[in-house]
């Protein structure tokens, strides 16, 4: 089964590791690909990133992804005007009006946790019924939990634990991620499998979350990158 | 006076076991003592998981089987809660000042086919 994790962060963005490092860490760990995230500051972030990552992709023999991460709704507006320049669009959860414009976006594919800072789990059921039509994917983010200890982490589990059963009962994709911004916090894909079952997934639904989702995903966006593409259904043949 | 041995129980009724075989990779490779690895372990799962928790897994850090050099290891535990195990050790970043990380190389029945594998 191959195994993919879709939020990564490097030095690039939030995180301290270098590309390479974090390369070589996926390779050691079985994973077959990786999407690196980014936040959108400048355009030429993409091409210099996108030439990084090609040399490093034959050398480590993973696959390597790009992806960007909107912060705010005029960043998410712009990352959709160039969505044919990177892989994966990623949209960061917390704010309720972000969330809710996630799930509505067909563009996105996968809304980060919707449960971050927050008192509430920042996902309900219309926002479920909206996510599973437009195939956006809620994250489970283990660095959530990694990150924080005693009644905290209990907090966020129980939130996670609500978003999963809305995603169970609604069809929505869900895609188990590390969040990581070191190559320390990359994980054992069976270890992220197994926080996912103590989350509410069932096994085979939690390997689906790290291999068949992003698959799914990788071949969306294929298609979408393709120069016969114009919009969802409409092709040149 | 000697004690009496008990009788052993029947393999139908004695709890079935999980053997997990790991790696840990740790910052520097340095090597981990088989004690403070063991630590680490049953610190992280009482946090996590509680004392009554622990008490269902039947969790250990086989001593016997833990190789210094390639840092490899076999944690034993009962076929239920294989995933609270493995989901717990991912929960282990830090051990001392030195970052490490878990490596889970394979998840057997018999402690046979581990070793071979190990």
């Amino acid at each position: 089964m191959n195994f993919y994790d879709f939020h990564v962060h490097s030095e690039f963005s939030e995180g301290e590791s270098s590309i390479e490092e974090i390369a070589k860490r996926a390779k050691l760990l079985n994973y077959k690909g990786i999407c690196f995230t980014t936040y959108l500051d400048d355009k030429s972030k993409i091409k210099k990133t996108k030439e990084i990552v090609s040399k490093l992709s034959k050398k480590i023999e993973v696959d390597i992804f790009i992806g960007f991460e909107a912060r705010n709704t005029s960043e998410l507006d712009k990352l959709i005007r160039l969505r044919r320049d990177y892989d994966v669009l990623l949209v960061k959860g917390s704010d309720l009006i972000l969330n809710r414009k996630a799930v509505e976006t067909k563009e996105v594919n996968i809304l980060t946790h919707p449960e971050y800072n927050r008192k509430d789990s920042g996902f309900n059921h219309v926002m479920a019924e909206l996510a599973a039509e437009n195939n956006v994917a809620i994250e489970v983010n283990f660095r959530e939990i990694l990150n924080s200890s005693k009644n905290t982490r209990a907090n966020i589990m129980h939130k996670i634990k609500n978003n999963v059963e809305l995603c169970k009962k609604y069809n929505v994709p869900v895609v188990i991620c590390s969040g990581a911004v070191t190559h320390w916090q990359l994980r054992d894909p069976k270890v992220l499998i197994s926080m996912g079952c103590l989350l509410g997934l069932e096994l085979n639904e939690a390997k689906k979350a790290m291999s068949e989702v992003p698959e799914n995903i990788i071949k969306m966006v294929k298609e979408r990158q393709d120069e016969k593409w114009i919009r969802p259904g409409v092709k040149v043949v | 006076m000697k004690q009496k041995k008990m009788k052993i129980l029947q393999p139908t009724l004695r709890e079935k076991q999980r053997y997990i075989a790991l790696q840990v990779i740790s910052e520097e490779s340095e090597e981990l003592n088989y004690s403070d690895l063991e630590a680490a372990v049953w610190n992280t799962m009482l946090d996590f998981l509680g004392e009554e928790g622990v008490s269902k897994t039947s969790v250990w850090l086989m001593k016997d089987c833990w190789d210094q050099k390639r840092q490899k290891g076999i944690l034993r535990c009962n076929n239920k809660s294989v995933q609270e195990v493995i989901a717990s050790l991912g929960l282990i970043d830090r051990l001392g000042d030195n970052r490490i990380t878990f490596k889970i190389l394979r998840i057997s029945g018999t402690i046979k086919s581990i070793r071979e594998k190990l």
